[in-house]
Parts: C-alpha cells; sequence; structure tokens
C-alpha cells in the first residue's frame, strides 16, 4: 500500500545511493533540503499553472461558456501556452521607474508567497521543512507580499498604481489580524505551532477543527482571500477602477511572477485551511484509508480553491472604506469573541475540549 | 517625538506631512469608462474632490453630416449615434421626418416599430445590466446579459440582415416585412426571457456587496434630477414621472397597458431597479404589440423625392433605451435637412456625475457612472 | 391644455416680453423672444404655475447666414402639464452673444457649452464656457453654414 511516508523513505534511499555514488554523502542533509525545495518548486508551478485553467474552466461554467479547450486535452496546455507567450513578450518599462525596487518586486512578491509552501505536510513526514513554529512562520513570510507590492506601487511611477499599492498596504496590513487571530483558537486547543503537530491532533481526536471552529474557518477564509487580492476583495488591482492597480506598469516575465503569486497565495491559504480545519491528509472517514493521504490532501485544497474561485467569480467589489470596515469592525470583533469563548471552553474542560 | 511634529504644523495649514491634489486622468482608454470618456478626476487620498468629463474623442459630427445628406440617407447615420439602441435612434428620426412632412407609416408598421423598439430597449439594459456589475466587480452578469442579447440580436438579424447598426426603421414605414417564423420566434423568446429578469435579480439584487455599493450612492434629488437635464430611467429613480411613452404618446403606446417604473430612493440602487422593472414591461409590451399585430401595408407610399415644407421645424422627442431622445429638423423646401439635432439622453445624464461623486471614492465614479447608462456615441455624436 | 390655449396664454401674459407666438404647421409653440427680456421670461415660465416648463429639453442653434442671424432655440418640455414649447432667440451672426440660461436651469451648461464649440455663439455669465466636442485650440465653427475646412468636401449627391 502506497502511503506518503512510505513515497518518501523509498525516495530518500534512493537519493542515498545517489549520494554514495556521487561520493556526497557527506552533505546528505542539506543535499535532502535542496532535492526537496526543486521538487516543491516544479510541483507548485505545475499546480498553478493547473489552477490557471481550471479558474478558466470555473469562471466558464459559471458564466455559462465553454471556456479554454484548443490547446492540448480540454484546454489544459493554455496555461503552458501564455506562459510562453508571456516569456517571450518584450518587457516594457517605464522610463521613470525607479529601477531596483521596480526590478525587485515581482521576484518578491513570488518568492514571499511561494517560500510559505515548505513548511505545510502533504502527507505525514512528507513535508519539505517541519518546523515547530510552522504556524508563525508562515504568517511572516506571507506578509512579504504587501512590501512588495507597495514598492511595484510606487516604482511604476503610474498613478492607479500608486493608488493600487497604497490600497493594498491598507489591505494586507488590517487583514493580516483577523488572519493570524482565526488560527488562535486552534493553537490553545492543541498547543503546537507545528502543522503536522495539528493534523496528528485532529487524528487522535477524532475530529476537524472545522466543526468545533466554524466561525474561525469562515474567518480564516475571508481574510484569506483578501490576503491574495482576489474578488472580492480585489481592490489593490480593481479593473474597472484603476485599470491594473500595482501591476499596471509590469509585463511580460515580471507580469507572470505577479499573477502566479496571486495563485501560489491562494494556494498557500488553501493549504493552510486544509491542514488546521480540514484535517490536512487524514480521510474523511476511516475505511477511506486506503487513498494515499496525499491525495486527500490535495482533494481539501482543491475543493478550498474552488470556494475562493467561485467567491471571486460570483460576488461585486468592496469600495475600499467598506472593505476597511468588514475587517475592522466585523471580521476582528468576531475572531476576538471566538478566542475568548474557545479560551473558556479550555479552561473548563481542558486541551481537546 | 509627537510633540516635535506638532511643532512642525504651521498655522496656515501647512504641515510637514503636507497633502496635495492627486489628479488622475481616467480615459480616454480605461475599462471602465464605456468607450473613449475622458475623466479628469481631482482627488485627495482616495475621496473625489471633482470630476470633470472631457467630451469629444468619439465626435463624428453627425449633425453636420446630416444636413449634407437627403432625408434617407440620414437613417443611416442615425444607427451609430447610438449603437447599443440604434432602433431608438432609427425610430426618433423617422417619426420625426414624417411628422415634419405630415406623413404617417400604416399600421402595422408602427406595430413591428414598437416591438423592434422595446426588444432593443430589452437587448440595451441587459448589455446596461452586465457592464454595470462589470463596473462594480461583478463580472459573470455581463456573460449573462449578453447570451440573451445575443438572442434578441438573432431575431434582429432575422428580419433585418444586421445585428448592430439595423437601418430598419425608415420614413414611412420599416424596410422589410418580418418573415413568417418570426412571431413564433419572438414569443419562445420572451417565454423564455421571463424567467430569466428574477435570475439576475437573484444574482444582484439583494446581495450585499452589491446594496453597500449601490445603496445611498450618488443620489439624485428630484430637484437636481430635474434641474440638470437628467432623463429617462435614471430619473425615474428618483420618483420623477418622465416617461415620454406616457406623457406624450406616439405610435400605439397609448393603446398598450404598461406601468410607469418608479423608484423613490435616486440612488444607484433605485435606477437600476427601475431598469430591471422595465424590462418586465417591455416583455409585456412585446407580447401585447404580437396579439394585435395584423396582416397589411409595411410602408406608405413615399413620393420620389421627400422634401420638407419651407421654413418647417419639428422638435420630437421619444423615450429611447438611455432616455428621452428628441430630434430637432428645420425643413427648408430642400430634400436635405437645414439642421438636425440629436438630444441625448446620455449627453444631459453624463453632466450630473461631477455633482454626484463629489466627496464619494474613487470607486463610486464608477457605481455611478454605470448608472447613469451614458454611452460615448451618444455623448459625442 | 392644447398648444393653441398655450398660445393665447403666452401672448396675453407675457406681451411685452416676446415678439411673436406662433402655432407652427406641425403643432408646435414657436415664440420668438426679446433679447432683453430673455432669461426673465425663461425664469417665469419655468416657475409660473400654468406654464411650469421645469424640463429644459434641449438648446441649439440655427445658423440663417443669409439673414445674417443665428437663432438660439430652446426646446422646453412640462413634466407636470405635459406641454411643450419651442423658445427663439435671434442673435447678431457677426457678433453672436446671448444671455446664459444656467441660473434658470443648470442642464443648460453643457447645452451652451456646445452651441458655443460649434456656432460660436458666445453665452455671457457663463460659468465655464470652454469647447466640448472640438479641440480646445480650434478656431473655427463647425456647424456654421460656411464653415470650410481642409478634407471638408461636400460631395453632391
Amino acid at each position: 500500500m502506497i502511503s506518503g511516508e512510505k513515497l518518501v523513505q523509498l525516495v530518500s534511499s534512493l537519493l542515498q545511493q545517489v549520494y554514495a555514488l556521487l561520493d556526497l554523502s557527506a552533505y546528505a542533509g542539506i543535499l535532502d533540503r535542496v532535492v526537496c525545495a526543486v521538487v516543491m518548486f516544479g510541483f507548485v508551478a505545475v499546480f498553478v499553472m493547473f489552477l490557471v485553467w481550471m479558474e478558466r474552466k470555473v469562471s466558464a461554467h459559471m458564466q455559462s461558456r465553454i471556456g479554454p479547450n484548443r490547446v492540448g486535452p480540454l484546454g489544459l496546455l493554455q496555461t503552458l501556452a501564455d506562459a510562453i507567450k508571456l516569456t517571450t513578450k518584450e518587457d516594457v518599462r517605464p522610463a521613470k521607474r525607479d529601477k531596483i525596487p521596480y526590478f525587485i518586486a515581482p521576484i518578491l512578491a513570488f518568492v514571499a508567497t511561494f517560500m510559505g509552501m515548505v513548511v505545510v505536510p502533504f502527507d505525514n513526514k512528507m513535508v519539505v521543512a517541519d518546523l515547530n513554529i510552522g504556524v508563525l512562520y508562515i504568517i511572516a513570510i506571507t506578509s512579504f507580499t504587501v512590501i512588495a507590492i507597495l514598492s511595484a506601487g510606487w516604482s511604476s511611477n503610474n498613478k492607479y498604481s500608486l493608488l493600487g499599492g497604497f490600497r493594498s498596504a491598507a489591505q494586507i496590513v488590517s487583514y493580516e489580524v483577523p488572519l493570524v487571530l482565526s488560527l488562535v483558537p486552534v493553537i490553545m486547543i492543541t498547543g503546537k505551532l507545528n502543522f503536522s503537530g495539528i493534523v496528528q491532533y485532529q487524528q487522535q481526536a477524532g475530529y476537524w477543527f472545522v466543526f468545533p471552529q466554524f466561525v474561525a474557518f469562515i474567518t480564516f477564509i475571508a481574510s484569506a482571500t483578501a490576503e491574495a487580492n482576489r474578488a472580492p476583495f480585489d481592490i489593490p488591482e480593481a479593473e474597472s477602477e484603476l485599470t491594473g492597480g500595482f501591476h499596471t506598469e509590469y509585463s511580460g516575465v515580471k507580469f507572470a511572477m505577479f499573477f502566479l503569486g496571486e495563485y501560489v497565495a491562494v494556494v498557500v491559504s488553501s493549504a493552510v485551511a486544509a491542514t488546521v480545519f480540514l484535517g490536512g491528509w487524514l480521510p474523511p472517514l476511516h475505511f477511506l484509508g486506503f487513498i494515499p493521504g496525499f491525495v486527500w490532501f490535495m482533494l481539501k485544497v482543491l475543493l478550498i480553491i474552488y470556494l475562493i474561485m467561485a467567491f471571486r467569480w460570483t460576488f461585486p467589489r468592496l469600495r475600499v472604506d467598506q472593505l476597511m470596515d468588514f475587517g475592522w469592525k466585523v471580521l476582528i470583533p468576531v475572531t476576538i469573541l471566538n478566542i475568548l469563548v474557545t479560551g473558556f471552553v479550555v479552561l473548563l474542560f481542558g486541551k481537546g475540549a | 517625538m509627537t510633540d516635535l511634529l506638532l511643532s512642525q504644523i504651521k498655522p496656515g495649514g501647512e504641515s510637514p506631512f503636507g497633502t496635495d491634489e492627486y489628479v488622475v486622468n481616467m480615459g480616454p482608454q480605461h475599462p471602465a469608462t464605456h468607450g473613449v470618456l475622458r475623466l479628469v478626476v481631482k482627488l485627495d487620498g482616495e475621496t473625489v474632490k471633482e470630476t470633470m468629463p472631457v467630451l469629444g474623442y468619439l465626435h463624428r459630427s453627425i449633425e453636420k453630416i446630416c444636413e449634407n445628406r437627403t432625408y434617407p440617407q440620414c437613417i443611416t447615420y442615425t444607427d451609430r449615434v447610438d449603437y447599443v439602441s440604434a432602433m431608438s435612434v432609427n425610430l426618433a428620426f423617422a417619426l420625426a421626418t414624417e411628422r415634419l412632412m405630415g406623413l404617417e407609416a400604416p399600421p402595422r408598421a408602427q406595430w413591428l416599430r414598437m416591438i423592434f423598439v422595446e426588444l432593443q430597449r430589452l437587448a440595451s439594459h441587459l448589455l446596461w445590466m452586465g457592464a454595470f456589475a462589470g463596473d462594480i466587480g461583478a463580472l459573470t452578469p455581463f456573460l449573462y446579459g449578453l447570451r440573451e442579447r445575443e438572442r434578441i440580436l438573432d431575431l434582429f438579424e432575422m428580419t433585418c440582415g444586421q445585428r448592430l447598426t439595423y437601418n430598419y426603421i425608415r420614413i414611412g414605414g420599416v424596410m422589410i416585412d418580418i418573415l413568417p417564423e418570426f412571431v413564433p420566434k419572438c414569443r419562445a423568446f420572451l417565454d423564455y426571457f421571463d424567467p430569466k429578469i428574477p435570475e439576475y435579480e437573484e444574482l444582484l439584487t439583494y446581495n450585499p456587496i452589491f446594496l453597500e455599493r449601490t445603496k445611498g450612492v450618488g443620489v439624485i434629488t428630484p430637484e437636481v434630477g430635474i434641474n440638470c437635464g437628467v432623463c429617462g430611467p435614471s430619473l425615474r429613480g428618483s420618483g420623477v414621472s418622465c416617461d415620454v411613452r406616457k406623457q406624450h404618446p406616439y405610435l400605439f403606446y397609448d393603446q398598450v397597458k404598461f406601468n410607469e417604473c418608479l423608484e423613490n430612493d435616486g440612488d444607484c440602487w433605485a435606477r437600476y431597479k427601475v431598469r430591471m422593472n422595465e424590462m418586465r414591461e417591455s416583455v409585456s409590451i412585446i407580447r401585447q404589440c404580437l396579439d394585435r399585430l395584423e396582416p397589411g401595408p409595411i410602408e406608405t407610399k413615399l413620393p420620389p423625392i421627400l422634401k420638407a415644407p419651407p421654413a418647417s421645424e419639428i422638435y420630437f422627442r421619444i423615450e429611447s433605451s438611455r432616455g428621452e431622445m428628441g430630434i430637432y429638423l428645420v425643413g427648408d423646401g430642400t430634400p436635405k435637412p437645414y439642421k438636425a439635432k440629436f438630444r441625448c439622453a446620455s449627453f444631459s445624464n453624463t453632466f450630473v456625475l461631477d455633482q454626484l461623486t463629489r466627496g464619494w471614492k474613487v470607486a463610486d465614479i464608477m457605481a455611478v457612472l454605470g448608472s447613469l447608462d451614458m454611452i460615448v456615441p451618444e455623448v459625442d455624436r | 391644455m392644447t398648444n393653441d390655449e398655450l398660445k393665447s396664454k403666452i401672448e396675453s401674459d407675457f406681451k411685452d416680453k416676446i415678439q411673436s407666438a406662433v402655432l407652427s404647421a406641425q403643432n408646435e409653440v414657436i415664440v420668438a423672444v426679446k433679447p432683453e427680456a430673455y432669461v426673465a421670461l425663461c425664469q417665469e415660465l419655468k416657475e409660473k404655475p400654468g406654464y411650469d416648463f421645469q424640463h429644459l429639453s434641449c438648446l441649439t442653434a440655427v445658423d440663417y447666414p443669409k439673414e445674417s442671424k443665428i437663432t438660439v432655440v430652446c426646446h422646453l418640455w412640462s413634466y407636470r402639464k405635459c406641454h411643450q414649447l419651442t423658445l427663439k432667440l435671434d442673435v447678431d451672426r457677426v457678433n453672436p452673444k446671448a444671455p446664459t440660461l444656467e441660473r434658470v436651469w443648470k442642464s443648460t451648461n453643457w447645452f451652451e457649452r456646445e452651441v458655443f464649440d460649434l456656432y460660436g455663439v458666445v453665452f455671457e455669465g457663463h460659468s465655464d464656457l470652454r469647447r466640448i466636442m472640438m479641440p480646445e485650440d480650434y478656431t473655427k465653427y463647425p456647424l456654421r453654414k460656411d464653415f470650410t475646412d481642409d478634407g471638408f468636401i461636400i460631395k453632391p449627391n
């Protein structure tokens, strides 16, 4: 029976042999990490391409269209074709840009979100870096996008970009708070900051945190959507108001970086939600355990991503002040209340109530 | 630290964090201005201080062209005045010319005109609904609107061979009679379309975000609306009864039953609601017209050269999809109009934009502009 | 109120403010206004009960080079009474000047700008008299009958 743990063992024993062959066994620890990172990068890149296709198909379905169906089977290679188009495009740059931030911004946007993926466990033991402060790490690292967007908005020397950048700064800073606060109850119950630990706790407890912490799940999804700048919270790039917002002046590869960064952010948020609230690699019912854990994990991630996509194609966009109101006056009080209630319950019934 | 900063603030309002007006140039190429309208917007942060529409990027001097064309030739140009609702302008010009020359189209032609103008109103409102929802960030309704509009355009294409600029309603009648299968097809479309309106309403009308974005935004009071020349559905959203079809009936609008749709709030949501209800009324009007359609001639016999009487003039108004559409014609005894003026609803509706957006946010410009249903070719002509 | 009644009512009420009031062959009441009474008449037509012309539907102009005049034409409509009125004001073609109606109906702002742009009629007292359709640096008035420009050719039919 194949499982994530066995797969990891198999690959690592294979790697050991390769190291031995190349006489590099002394560096095995570091090399393992490097291989993991490369595999992860490849996986995420392909997965994001799939997501772009999926988004098009989902939107097409919701709008009673067909969607891409020309390139490859079911149009699956459409994104690849787009990627080739974007990479071969001329890189048009504004003449009066602020050169260094303009160059760094797209890289930062992509890398910062991508780095979140390394602490998410795909299956038991199937994780690049099983940090024991994984939750803190992911919150810290994904916040880097705000710097990227702000510097993109500033350095483009374009008024729309600047407005978009400032909107984004306000938005991400405000929604970071409920995002963190909605993870706190789970941390309080489990007493762990490590993603694998949270999943194992759910395994032992026999339930997923989405049930006792449904409010936290909802607030997390809402703030994660805002963090990823997706509709209905996509005011930084609000197409009908600011043309493209912070990425108005970007083209070619640099635009692709922002574009992919947005999708990676969605993947990271969904992966965290799946791990923390939906039991990560655990099967929903016990007898379904014959299906490997990473398959379950990916299914859960896709479910949440579908949800976020459905938001985008259903709702209108909020106005900037309404967005702030929603963050500060609705989400934050609700999450704080949730923390208080959870705290009482934990205090009364002990951990795991 | 705070004291230090405060001490630097000079009494004249100059602070170390001095703020400045921020002028953003929206358009002529901008995804939200529905064409080539240019808005020069003065901003204080996100707050709008002034919106200055700059017109003329689509000025094709149709009025000058019309002065140098014969009356039947002008009909072709009227299509281009409002290409989203070309039938209405066709109709306005044809009716004005007929009144000027004392002609009258036969009843069948009148009923046909009503059917096509109301279908056009449906098509135009559908496109408006999509564009309005798109302006405030919901992209899906646009596709739904286009899906139904497509079927209306198919009906038009079936009859006159055109999908955008029809040139169908002519002086003295219509271009060509409908095909025998038109009536069943049109009825089939109406039956299909009826349940679609609640579907859109379900998607938008009481959506909390939609309400948040449109309720209380861009309020036109009746006094301001009338004084600034707002007309059509935009003014009816403020509760002013101004439907030309009711007030000054043309064609056979006095013989069909329909309600004038009024809302009292005068905000974007009210304007949206008026248009949604108007679609329902249009469906009912078309049904009644189809019932009363009888065989007969479709055009009157016209003189070989159409000439207006010398020193004659007419100002004729109809209710187009966007509101009051007026045609002012001056005849001088020649086959060409001495003066042709198109009074377009979008032109006067856009004027009020500055007043409605002052003090609101950037995003509200789009909501208000969308709710006024302006289209640039009508503004610039 | 029929158009005939409206015409006689205007004739009796505003004897000193109008030059003539006629009922045209197309059954429209056309009133020629004395220039000095133009704004006052409009104000009264708007506010006086019995007239109630709250809505200025259209303001435009017609060029008559043979008579050396430009006629400014206003079309008024009453939402309450449902009647229509045409006002005409003749201005000199060489030095066309007319008072603005902006204080009566705000909507005339753009209509008058358009007439200024295309006919060159200067509306005195207008708050923002700039070209509206043509480029700001354009010098001619396109809707005048004697308009010529490079590229503007009237082909015979």
